[in-house]
């Protein structure tokens, strides 16, 4: 089996959950994606 | 925890040939449409989401969110095609967001007729300047969809900025790098990986690497654990030449401790400004949007020569 599989759906899964509340001020998440190259699907 | 999300650039296409290949522009859309509909607030236009053009681009970002930026992508008549950036306020952190481009100068961009990219050092030097004086940002991040050479050399000398995520060559997950004013950032490739840069931001100053800090308690822990060995072979031991050998060891092992409690007490929680990387993989184990996978399925059937 080669490199894992791109998965928009599972991005999509991942950041359209309810956030967690909670966090101190001025405590963020900076999520980066790059380079994905046209991929949307599983590809093996 | 508020969460902003951002992409680097190249994301649309997989080659600059693909605007020949009558599934790229599907997928293409889809990935726009994706990127807006996901809550990201900035993408960087790099040379590979260029293949159809920038009026394919404005034309599928008309009324989204989701924002393309580049600080040095001009047109004939060098007028800027995209904002520079975009400002957002995150967790109470006003944050600058900064895109560019391959400049034509330096002979490897290759770019759409009508498009050139100015030099990228006095782009991002003038568009930081801004974002921190008038704008009064407390974060600079800057989306560099230029090749990692062009990156590395940005984030020593651009001053002002905070982050320098890269995009370009593909080349994956990696480790933070702190590059003379600020820290370098791989963003992972192909859709298999979403960096996470967990952030604590208090006061000025730079960002400490908190896996730096964590790294360094677990080697202690490591070194102290042999430290005990040695002790407990010390009480045992006779031969005089060998607990000579022992005591120089113990000496050795007590002062790497030290240096790494150093380190860690240096960057650790305490510090103002810190970050932590880490990576979410995007593997068969993590559950799928049904709704977005009947639109992947859609532009890309199963069984199709993209799977």
């Amino acid at each position: 089996m080669g490199l894992r599989a791109p998965r928009l759906a599972a991005l999509a899964l991942l950041l359209l959950l309810p956030l967690v509340a909670g966090a101190a001020p001025k405590k963020l998440v900076l999520l980066f994606t790059g380079d994905n190259g046209g991929e949307v699907a599983p590809c093996g | 925890m508020p969460v902003l999300a951002l992409d680097a650039g190249n994301a649309l296409f997989k080659t600059l040939a693909d605007g020949q290949d009558a599934t790229a522009k599907p997928r293409a859309e889809l990935l726009l449409e994706q990127l807006d509909a996901q809550g990201y607030a900035a993408m960087a236009v790099g040379q590979r989401d260029l293949v159809l053009g920038v009026d394919f681009l404005k034309k599928k970002t008309k009324g989204a969110k989701l924002k393309l930026v580049s600080a040095n992508l001009v047109d004939a008549k060098g007028q800027p095609l995209f904002p520079a950036s975009v400002v957002t306020t995150v967790g109470g952190l006003k944050v600058g967001i900064l895109g560019v481009s391959p400049a034509s100068a330096e002979g490897t961009a290759i770019l759409p007729e009508g498009v050139r990219g100015l030099p990228v050092g006095p782009a991002v030097t003038a568009e930081v300047k801004r974002l921190r004086q008038k704008e009064q940002v407390s974060l600079v991040v800057v989306l560099a969809a230029v090749p990692y050479v062009e990156a590395v050399k940005l984030a020593q000398g651009a001053e002002g900025v905070d982050f320098v995520v890269q995009s370009h060559d593909g080349r994956g997950v990696g480790m933070a790098q702190r590059q003379g004013v600020s820290t370098l950032v791989p963003p992972g490739e192909r859709g298999r990986q979403v960096a996470k840069l967990e952030l604590s931001v208090e006061g000025d100053g730079p960002f400490a690497d908190l896996s730096e800090a964590n790294r360094a308690r677990e080697s202690q822990r490591m070194v102290e654990a042999n430290i005990a060995r040695v002790r407990e072979r010390l009480k045992a031991e006779k031969n005089e030449d060998t607990r000579r050998s022992l005591q120089e060891t113990l000496a050795s092992f007590e002062a790497r401790r030290d240096a790494l409690a150093r380190t860690a007490a240096a960057q650790g929680p305490e510090t103002g400004r810190t970050y932590q990387l880490t990576y979410l993989q995007l593997g068969a184990d993590v559950a799928s949007d049904a709704a977005v996978q009947k639109q992947v399925e859609r532009v890309e059937p199963p069984g199709s020569a993209g799977h």
